[in-house]
C-alpha cells in the first residue's frame, strides 16, 4: 500500500508541478512562495486517500490557492479580509522594471488578460491554462459555478473588445 | 426568438453545456447570425490564450523540494525540516566525493536516473581564496549527486506535536553521509572564520542558469566551467561583504541573478511601522517626559543597507534613537553600586541655535568575563525558503559561530530551526564543544515555509528544560521576519514571549536579509521578550553585535528601564523628545512596576537627545500661543517661582529593575548647564548631534529648520575622534550618498 501511494504522489507531482508552481506562483507573485505552497500541497497528498484523475487536479489547485492565500494573509495581517477573494488576489504589485519586463515577454493578448480584474484573470488562467471545466473552476475557487461562468464571460467580453480595438 | 444569454453564449462557445443545453442554443443560434459571430470570435480567442498561456514560462520544484514531498512517511504529514537533513547528507557526500577523487570523474560516475525516488541535490563547495589554489583544503566544486534517499533519517530531529516518534526508532541509514563526517572531524580543521567560509548555495534553486548549463554541457572544458564558478565567487566577494547584493528597483535581488526567473518577480514586502516625530510639548502643560529606554540598533543598519545601494531609506524605516545608539560614547562607567552611570550634557542646538540641546546618557556596567553568569542560549533560527540568500541563514551560520566563540563549558547552547515545520537539530550542549555546535550548524539549510509560532514554542520549552536559575537564559530569534504559519495573531505571540520574558526568559532578535524584511513585527517581538534587537546585513554587522558586543546583547544587567525627565519651567518653555516615538510612556508609567519598559545590557550605552526652548525666546515652534488659556496660566507660573529661583534645567529621574527583581529602584540626577556653542561640545555630542540631524532629514521631519546633509557632514566631520572600528567614518560616507539622493 505504501508503495502505491508513493508511486502515485510521485506521478502526481511529475504531472502537476509546473501548472501548480504557475497558478501559485499568479497568487502570491512570488516565486520561492509559490513553490513553499506547492510542496505543502504535495505533502498533504499523504494524508489522503488516492484520489481519482479527475478529482485529483481540482483538489490540488484548491489546497494550493488556500496555502497562497494563507501566506498572503499572513503576510499582510493588517489587511481587511471582508472579502478574501477580492481583498486577498488582487495581482501582485509590480515594480516598473518588472512590468517593463512583462511588457516585452507577454504578448498583447496576456498583457490584457493580466490587466483583467484578479478574479477573472484566475478563473480565465484556470480555464485556459489548466484546462479547468467551470464546475472544476468552481471546487478550486469555491465560487458557485454560475459565478464561475459569469466571471469568464465578463473577461472574455472584455479581452475581446481589446483585441478587436488592437 | 429571444437572442441568447449572453453568459449563456460564452459557455457554449467554450464547450461548458450539456447536450440538451446545446441543442436548444443550436436551434437558437439559426435566429440570430449575429451570435453565432459571437460564438466563433469566442473560440478563437480561446485558442490563442490556450496556445499563448502554453508558452508561459513556467516555474518547476526544486529538487529538493521534489525529494521533500517523496520523503513523507505514508500517512503523516511531514513535520520535519527534511531540508536540514538531505542538507546534511548533500555536504556530507560532497565532501566524500571531494575528498576521494576529482569532482568530474565522481560526479560523472552518478547517474540521477539510477537513483530512482532518489532525488538530485545539487550543492556548492567554494573554499578557495584564489582559483589557483586548489590544495585538498581548498577545493572548488561544483557537483551534482544522488542523495539522501527516502529511507534517511536520523534521531537528531525532534518532531513538534503529540505526534509518535516511531520514526526515530528506524535505525539510522546514511551511509554517504558518516565516512565523510569523520574524515571532516578527523581532518585538520581550518581555523574558524579566519578564512572565507565555505560559500554554500543553501538555496538550491538559485542555480545561476550559466551554471546549469555549464555543468550539463560536459563537452566545455574544465577551465570554462571552473571560470563560471570564479566568477561567481569574485562577485559574491567583490565589494568586501559575505553577502554581496544588488539593488533592483526598490527590492533586491541575490548575485548572481535570480535564477530561472519567474514571470513574476518577488515584490518588496518589507513592512515598516509608521512613525509620527515628536512634537514640542509645553513645560507649563507638560512639565514631564517619560520613556523606555531602547539600546536597538536594527534601525541603522537598515538604513545603511539602503543607502549603500543608493536609496533613500523609507522615512518610517529612521529610527534616530536606533541611529544615535549605533554609535558608541565615551561614556564613564558607574562608580557606586548601581548599574548604571548617568551622563548629561548640553549645547547650543545646532540646527536651531536659539535652543539647546541636552544629551542624556546611560551608562550600564561592564562585566567581566569571569563573573558574568552562566548562559543558557537556545538559536531559533529561520530556515524557510525566504531565508536561502547569502545574507541570511549563511550569515546567520557565521554569527552562530561567532558568538559560540564568546562561549565557556559553563554555558549551554541549543539550536531550533523552524521552516514549514519545527525541529531541534542541536540539544543543549556546552558552549565549549565547538565541534558539535559548527556540525549542526553545518547541517542547516533554507526550504520550507516559515512557521514562526511552532518554532518559538519549541524554543522556549527548550530553554525553560535547561533552564539555569542564575544564569542568562535566552532565546536567539534569526530571521527575516517572514512568518508564514504558526502564532500567526501578533498579539498572541506578543503576549507568549512577554509570558516567558516574566519567567526569566528572554529575547534577543536578529534580524537578516532584505527584500521581505518584516522591521515592525521584529522589534515588537524584542520589546516584548524583553529582550533587543539588531539588524545584522553583513559580517562586521555580526561581529559587531556577537563578538565585539556580546555581553551587551546577551546579558541584561537590569530591565524595565524607564526614564522621565522633569523640566524646570522657570529656564525652559517647552520640549522635544528627538526620537523615542514609539517608547514614549504616559507619566503615570514610569511608577508602575507593571508596566514593561527596555532592558539594558552590560556594557551596553543608551543616549537620547533633547530639544530644549529657553523660556523667553519664543513660544512652543509650530503651536500658537493659546488666546483662552494664557490669563489662567500666569499664576501656575507665578506659583513655580519659588522653585524657579533653582538655577537647575532639569531633573533625570531613572527607574530599574535588577534582572531578577520586581521592584524598581529608582535614581535622581539634576543637571544645570550653561549656555555654551556647539562648537565647544564634546566631540560625542557633537557626532551624537549629527546623526540626530540625518535622521530628521531621511524622516523628512518638517519640524527642523531646512537643514543639508553637507551641513550634518560639516558638524559630524569634526567629531570622529579615534573611531577605532571606523563606525563614524563609515556613517559620514553614508551621509555623502545621501545628500546626492537627497531631493
Amino acid at each position: 500500500m505504501k508503495r502505491d501511494k508513493t508511486q502515485w504522489i510521485q506521478e502526481v507531482v511529475a504531472r502537476y508541478e509546473r501548472p501548480l508552481c504557475q497558478y501559485a506562483c499568479r497568487l502570491t507573485g512570488n516565486f520561492e512562495s509559490a513553490r513553499d505552497a506547492v510542496q505543502d500541497t504535495f505533502l498533504k497528498l499523504w494524508r489522503e486517500d488516492i484520489l481519482d484523475d479527475e478529482r485529483t487536479a481540482p483538489w490540488l489547485f484548491r489546497v494550493c490557492r488556500n496555502r497562497c492565500i494563507d501566506m498572503l494573509r499572513k503576510d499582510k495581517p493588517m489587511q481587511p479580509l471582508t472579502d478574501t477573494h477580492a481583498a486577498i488576489l488582487p495581482a501582485p504589485d509590480k515594480s516598473p522594471a518588472e512590468e517593463a519586463g512583462l511588457r516585452e515577454s507577454a504578448s498583447l493578448l496576456l498583457q490584457q488578460l493580466a490587466r483583467l480584474p484578479a478574479r477573472q484573470a484566475e478563473v480565465i488562467r484556470l480555464k485556459f491554462q489548466h484546462q479547468m471545466s467551470y464546475r472544476e473552476i468552481a471546487v478550486v475557487t469555491a465560487l458557485s459555478e454560475s459565478n464561475v461562468g459569469y466571471l469568464i464571460h465578463t473577461g472574455i467580453q472584455t479581452l475581446r473588445q481589446q483585441v478587436a480595438r488592437i | 426568438m429571444k437572442p441568447i444569454d449572453e453568459v449563456q453564449l460564452t459557455a457554449y462557445a467554450l464547450g461548458e453545456l450539456s447536450t440538451a443545453e446545446r441543442a436548444e442554443i443550436e436551434a437558437r443560434l439559426q435566429a440570430h447570425p449575429e451570435q453565432q459571430a459571437a460564438v466563433d470570435e469566442i473560440r478563437a480567442l480561446a485558442a490563442r490564450l490556450e496556445a499563448e498561456l502554453k508558452n508561459e514560462p513556467d516555474v518547476a520544484l526544486t529538487d529538493e523540494q521534489r525529494q521533500n514531498i517523496l520523503k513523507a512517511p505514508s500517512g503523516r504529514l511531514a513535520h520535519f525540516p527534511w531540508r536540514a537533513l538531505s542538507g546534511f547528507a548533500a555536504v556530507a557526500a560532497v565532501l566524500a566525493i571531494a575528498f576521494v577523487g576529482s569532482f568530474r570523474g565522481a560526479s560523472r560516475s552518478l547517474d540521477p536516473q539510477r537513483a530512482g525516488a532518489t532525488a538530485v541535490s545539487r550543492i556548492e563547495v567554494a573554499m578557495a581564496d584564489s582559483p589557483a589554489d586548489r590544495s585538498k583544503d581548498h577545493l572548488q566544486a561544483v557537483v551534482e549527486l544522488a542523495a539522501a534517499t527516502p529511507e534517511e533519517k536520523t534521531g537528531r530531529l525532534v518532531p513538534l506535536g503529540n505526534e509518535s516518534l516511531h520514526d526515530l526508532a528506524e535505525p539510522v541509514a546514511m551511509p554517504v553521509a558518516v565516512a565523510p563526517v569523520k574524515e571532516l572531524e578527523s581532518a585538520p580543521r581550518p581555523p574558524p572564520l579566519a578564512k572565507p567560509m565555505p560559500i554554500m548555495a543553501a538555496d538550491a534553486s538559485a542555480e545561476a542558469p550559466a551554471f546549469v548549463n555549464g555543468f550539463h554541457d560536459r563537452s566545455r572544458s574544465e577551465s570554462d566551467f571552473s571560470g563560471a564558478l570564479d566568477k561567481k565567487v569574485a562577485c559574491r566577494i567583490s565589494d568586501g561583504r559575505p553577502a554581496s547584493v544588488r539593488s533592483f528597483g526598490g527590492a533586491w535581488a541575490p548575485c548572481p541573478p535570480a535564477p530561472d526567473a519567474p514571470f513574476v518577480q518577488p515584490g518588496n514586502t518589507e513592512s515598516y511601522a509608521p512613525i509620527q516625530g515628536n512634537a514640542f510639548k509645553r513645560i507649563a502643560d507638560e512639565p514631564l517626559s517619560t520613556f523606555s529606554i531602547d539600546v536597538d540598533t536594527a534601525s541603522y543598519a537598515n538604513i545603511r543597507r539602503f543607502l549603500r545601494a543608493g536609496q533613500m531609506p523609507p522615512p518610517d524605516a529612521v529610527r534616530i534613537e536606533e541611529m544615535i545608539n549605533y554609535f558608541s560614547y565615551d561614556y564613564s562607567q558607574p562608580k557606586e553600586d548601581v548599574p548604571f552611570a548617568v551622563h548629561v550634557e548640553s549645547a547650543a542646538c545646532p540646527w536651531n541655535k536659539a535652543h539647546q540641546l541636552v544629551k542624556i546618557g546611560l551608562k550600564g556596567r561592564e562585566l567581566a568575563a569571569e563573573s558574568r553568569p552562566a548562559c543558557n542560549l537556545v538559536f531559533l533560527l529561520d530556515v524557510s525558503g525566504s531565508m536561502s540568500s547569502e545574507n541570511k541563514l549563511p550569515l546567520v551560520k557565521k554569527a552562530i559561530q561567532l558568538l559560540a566563540r564568546q562561549l565557556t563549558a559553563n554555558d549551554r547552547v541549543s539550536i531550533v530551526v523552524y521552516a514549514g515545520a519545527a525541529g531541534l537539530v542541536l540539544p543543549s550542549t556546552p558552549g565549549s564543544d565547538l565541534a558539535t555546535i559548527d556540525a549542526a550548524l553545518e547541517r542547516l539549510q533554507a526550504g520550507g515555509s516559515t512557521a514562526g509560532g511552532d518554532g518559538i514554542r519549541l524554543a522556549y520549552e527548550e530553554a525553560l528544560k535547561n533552564l539555569l536559575p542564575d544564569g542568562n537564559n535566552r532565546v536567539v530569534l534569526c530571521t527575516d521576519g517572514d512568518f508564514n504559519v504558526g502564532i500567526t495573531d501578533s498579539e498572541e505571540l506578543a503576549s507568549f514571549i512577554a509570558g516567558r520574558a516574566r519567567q526569566g526568559i528572554f529575547l534577543t532578535v536578529l534580524g537578516f536579509g532584505m527584500g521581505n524584511y518584516k522591521d515592525d513585527r521584529l522589534e515588537t517581538l524584542a520589546d516584548k521578550g524583553n529582550g533587543n534587537y539588531a539588524y545584522i546585513d553583513s559580517f562586521s554587522e555580526a561581529r559587531k553585535n556577537l563578538a565585539e558586543q556580546a555581553a551587551g546583547t546577551l546579558f541584561a544587567i537590569a530591565k524595565d528601564v524607564k526614564l522621565q525627565i522633569e523640566f524646570n519651567p522657570a529656564r525652559f518653555d517647552s520640549y522635544r523628545l528627538v526620537g523615542y516615538e514609539n517608547r514614549v510612556l504616559a507619566k503615570e508609567d514610569f511608577n508602575n512596576d507593571k508596566k514593561d519598559a527596555g532592558e539594558l545590557g552590560a556594557g551596553h550605552a543608551v543616549t537620547a537627545f533633547y530639544e530644549l526652548v529657553p523660556a523667553g525666546v519664543e513660544s512652543s515652534p509650530g503651536v500658537d500661543p493659546l488666546k483662552y488659556q494664557a490669563a489662567e496660566e500666569k499664576p501656575a507660573v507665578q506659583e513655580g517661582k519659588s522653585a524657579a529661583a533653582s538655577p537647575e534645567w532639569l531633573t533625570v529621574k531613572l527607574r530599574y529593575k535588577l534582572p531578577r527583581e520586581d521592584k524598581s529602584t529608582k535614581i535622581e540626577v539634576p543637571y544645570t548647564g550653561s549656555f555654551s556653542d556647539f562648537e565647544n561640545a564634546s566631540g560625542d555630542f557633537r557626532f551624537a548631534a549629527g546623526v540626530a540631524a540625518a535622521g530628521f532629514l531621511m524622516r523628512g521631519d518638517s519640524a527642523i529648520p531646512p537643514l543639508s546633509f553637507r551641513e550634518v557632514v560639516a558638524w559630524a566631520s569634526s567629531a570622529i575622534g579615534d573611531d577605532p572600528n571606523g563606525y563614524r567614518r563609515e556613517f559620514l560616507d553614508l551621509l555623502k550618498n545621501a545628500a546626492v539622493l537627497a531631493p
